[in-house]
């Protein structure tokens, strides 16, 4: 659990860090855009180049980069296998029973793998290198012109924000929770599904009972501090465009043609 | 029976072999006897809650071991056969209430001993016992724990952990959000159950008069280290050493501090209102006499 | 001096047919310090989430300077009183300690020109200017309670209402931010209520009130109120620590006078006694 860092985010001050999260959000749909125009090895090549680039401006250290993506490899490497197993067409080199394995899937499941793993590695570079507030924030700069169309942008940010903030309150008692109970006898994560279910009954219970009480206290707080309705407020926290916008842009619209003339 | 509790070269690095790994427990070094009221203070984060943590193994030690009684707790230790351990080990977080989950106050309190293999009405009976030491009319059994005042949660929640018997307890600070009354009512409790039932107790706290009305000695914490361990009058004895560490004083103490700024002379350092009153007419008495 | 909050003739029960008032009424003075103390279950809480129009009354009436608190002027009560609450961290609504400040300004529509200097000021008259950047995760309760009386002060408004804010904060953390209130108290000029069971809370009031299932019992000036040990202890409360020195002493012969002495008096009187000689 602890090495596992998709999702997480590491403080810094790196160039990456310091860019616009809506930049950063928009750029990561783009990336994942030129992934699936990508079909070569040497449009896949540039793209890996790309992406090693970033970790390292990101300065994140590579080995604990890798250590943390590891626990997904294993879900992709599956997803991989079933694509392999199951697809049809090409010179099929090996079956059994339901199962073949055709030179083609052999090399789609090799693109698959990779695309996944680029996906996984540009969304991890996000999420280390922007607070989970700045992507809350990202996602309602980028929604704003929905506001036009009466599509409550702002109480969405808001809720995704206030829904952040307490992450870390909730998984703090969880594990206090989760203490208590194995405290009480209760052995978390072993034995049958079955049993995996009745134990977290006693986990789930407590957790949503004090989400509950959070929330609760929490709206009347807000009441109290004077908020009525989330479209008519100012906003104190502001992600101005950057220089570093500016050139990440440039590098990845470069990229974007280098893929498009190297594909086949 | 449970023996002692024996830390030998303790280190405990949290977040291992990431870039906000650190160290939160440095060589800790400690015997507790069985039976023994032992009081732990220091300020958020100085390590108190991951020291207490490695007794039942919630956390295991990065380097060291831990032992209970015959127990001994490495970072080898697996999460299997813990079970005798948690049992012996009974742990009330803060804010127990936060734990208990099931539709009555009963089947709560019977969760830890059924889950220790007792038969229904091993529990029940188990339970009722519980409830009595708490202080707990059986008539609140079959209520819904939500129905209950918090003071109430929070001795459903400490029974709870009493059902199971244990001859250790740790409580981390239990009567944090009480009022007055409330507060009176646990310590009496953790009091009852280290004098009458020889349980030996832990706890956790930031209120020294507690510390000095209960507990046999005290182990002060900062930055994951052990600073200091002895009686209540070993601990504020220095007092320049007190406020570098950034405690506070029982009130006693304190109010003798400004007492002495006064210009009352006063040769002790009461810790309790009878130690102060009787130093005061001490004084009184000789000036007097 | 005037009232800046009256309370008549007030009843109200929750959805469970539980009564907590029953034809309560009372006032407060601008610019005191109220302390409305009591054991839980007593009816304080209510009463001051009833003064905000947090809740609302079954009968009577709440007026909040001249307004009375009721749905169309809700918005200007609340603009009048600022509520620190029990719970450090079920009031912080930000991300960050500033932005957290930022909030009751955002919500009145502060532009952010002038949020930022506000916000500064704030957190200065806190002792929180440091701590701007961080998140609630990283604060102590004392220093989140901080930066929620700042985000009230930010907004400046009359009455301070202290909802049990110091029960869940050690006792040090209490101290600090008992005397940080007597600081703003005077700086800002407001008028204090603070419901509490700290008996240390309520000696530095100006007035104290003790309810006890909904009803006033009493209401006096602290040294009358404490001076009486044995209703506090029939109310669940504690009798203040130089009280009871007092009366051991009293009781071992030294002659004290038999009124409230707080620490101060206390000690005067036993440097008196001792230099007589």
């Amino acid at each position: 659990m602890d090495n596992f860092i998709f999702g997480r985010y590491l403080p810094g001050h790196s160039i990456i860090h310091q860019m616009s999260p809506q930049s950063k959000l928009l750029l990561c749909f783009y990336f994942v855009a030129i992934i699936f125009l990508a079909n070569n090895v040497a449009s896949y090549a540039v793209l890996a180049v790309l992406i090693i680039a970033a970790i390292i401006l990101s300065g994140i250290s590579i080995g604990f980069f890798i250590r943390g993506i590891r626990p997904l490899i294993w879900l992709i490497i599956f997803t991989v296998l079933l694509q392999v197993f199951f697809s049809s067409g090409g010179k099929v080199l090996w079956h059994w029973g339901p199962f073949s394995v055709s030179d083609l899937s052999l090399i789609n499941g090799g693109y698959i793998f990779v695309r996944f793993l680029l996906i996984i590695m540009i969304s991890t570079v996000l999420t280390l290198t922007t607070a989970p507030l700045a992507i809350a924030d990202g996602v309602q700069t980028i929604l704003r012109p929905l506001k036009k169309l009466h599509f409550p942008v702002d109480t969405l940010a808001l809720m995704l924000s206030i829904a952040l903030r307490f992450v870390p309150t909730l998984m703090d008692e969880m594990i206090t929770i989760m203490n208590a109970q194995r405290s009480r006898g209760v052995d978390f994560g072993s034995g049958s599904l079955k049993h995996r279910i009745k134990v977290a009954v006693p986990l789930l219970i407590p957790l949503f009972t004090g989400a509950i009480n959070h929330a609760e206290e929490l709206s009347t707080a807000m009441e109290a501090r004077g908020f009525t309705d989330s479209e008519s407020r100012t906003k104190y926290r502001v992600y101005n465009w950057q220089l570093s916008d500016t050139i990440a842009w440039l590098i990845f619209i470069a990229v974007g043609i280098i893929v498009f003339l190297v594909r086949k | 029976m449970a023996g002692q509790i024996k830390f030998q070269n303790v280190n405990y690095v949290y977040h291992e072999d990431s870039p906000d790994a650190h160290q939160a427990l440095k060589d800790i070094n400690l015997t507790l006897t069985e039976g023994s009221f032992t009081a732990i203070i220091g300020h958020t984060g100085s390590g108190k809650s991951t020291l207490i943590q490695h007794i039942n193994a919630l956390i295991k030690p990065t380097s060291g071991e831990v032992s209970v009684g015959d127990y001994v707790i490495t970072h080898k230790t697996t999460n299997k056969n813990l079970r005798p351990l948690r049992q012996k080990v009974g742990m009330v977080f803060q804010f127990p209430e936060k734990q208990i989950f099931e539709e009555t106050v009963i089947k709560d309190i019977m969760f830890g001993p059924l889950n220790y293999g007792a038969t229904e009405a091993e529990a029940k009976q188990a339970a009722l016992n519980a409830m009595d030491l708490v202080g707990l009319p059986q008539q609140y059994q079959d209520q819904s724990p939500i129905d209950l005042s918090g003071g109430q949660m929070r001795r459903v929640a400490i029974a709870g952990v009493l059902a199971m018997n244990p001859s250790i307890l740790i409580l981390d600070e239990p009567t944090a959000g009480l009022d007055p009354r409330g507060h009176a009512d646990i310590m009496a409790l953790v009091a009852r159950l280290h004098d009458e039932m020889g349980i030996t107790i832990i706890l956790v706290t930031h209120q020294m008069d507690d510390v000095v009305q209960y507990a046999e000695q005290v182990v002060v914490m900062s930055h994951g280290e052990i600073t200091k361990q002895g009686s209540p009058q070993d601990i504020f004895a220095d007092l320049k050493w007190v406020r570098q560490m950034q405690l506070t004083l029982p009130t006693s103490a304190e109010f003798a501090e400004q007492l002495k700024l006064a210009g009352f002379p006063l040769p002790s350092r009461p810790l309790t209102l009878t130690d102060l009153t009787n130093a005061i007419l001490t004084e009184l008495g000789a000036n007097h006499g | 001096m005037t009232n800046i909050v009256t309370v008549s003739h007030l009843s109200f029960e929750y959805p469970d047919e539980h009564v907590v008032f029953n034809d309560l009424s009372l006032n407060v003075k601008q610019g005191e310090w109220l302390a409305i103390i009591g054991q839980n279950g007593s009816g304080k809480s209510t009463l001051a989430k009833l003064m905000d129009g947090l809740l609302e009354p079954a009968g009577g009436q709440i007026m909040v300077s001249g307004l009375p608190v009721d749905e169309e002027h809700l918005g200007a009560v609340r603009n009048q009183i600022g509520m620190v609450f029990q719970n450090p961290d079920n009031q912080f609504v930000g991300a960050t300690v500033e932005e957290d400040v930022a909030f009751g300004l955002e919500n009145r529509q502060v532009s952010r020109e002038q949020m930022g200097p506000i916000i500064e000021d704030s957190l200065k008259a806190v002792n929180m200017l440091d701590f701007r950047e961080r998140i609630p995760a990283n604060l102590s309760g004392g220093q989140k309670q901080r930066v929620a009386i700042a985000g009230i002060i930010a907004v400046r408004p009359q009455i301070l209402i202290l909802d049990e804010a110091t029960s869940m904060l050690d006792p040090r953390g209490r101290k600090e931010i008992i005397s940080l209130i007597q600081t703003l108290k005077q700086q800002e000029d407001l008028t204090v209520i603070s419901i509490t069971h700290d008996i240390n809370e309520a000696a530095v009031a100006d007035r104290i009130m003790l309810l006890n299932n909904g009803q006033l019992v009493l209401e006096d000036t602290p040294d009358k109120v404490l001076n009486n040990p044995e209703l506090l202890k029939n109310d669940g409360l504690d009798v203040p620590f130089a009280s009871q020195l007092a009366e051991q002493l009293r009781k071992a012969g030294v002659s004290l006078p038999d009124q409230y002495l707080n620490d101060e008096e206390v000690i005067k009187w036993l440097v008196k006694l001792n230099s007589k000689m």
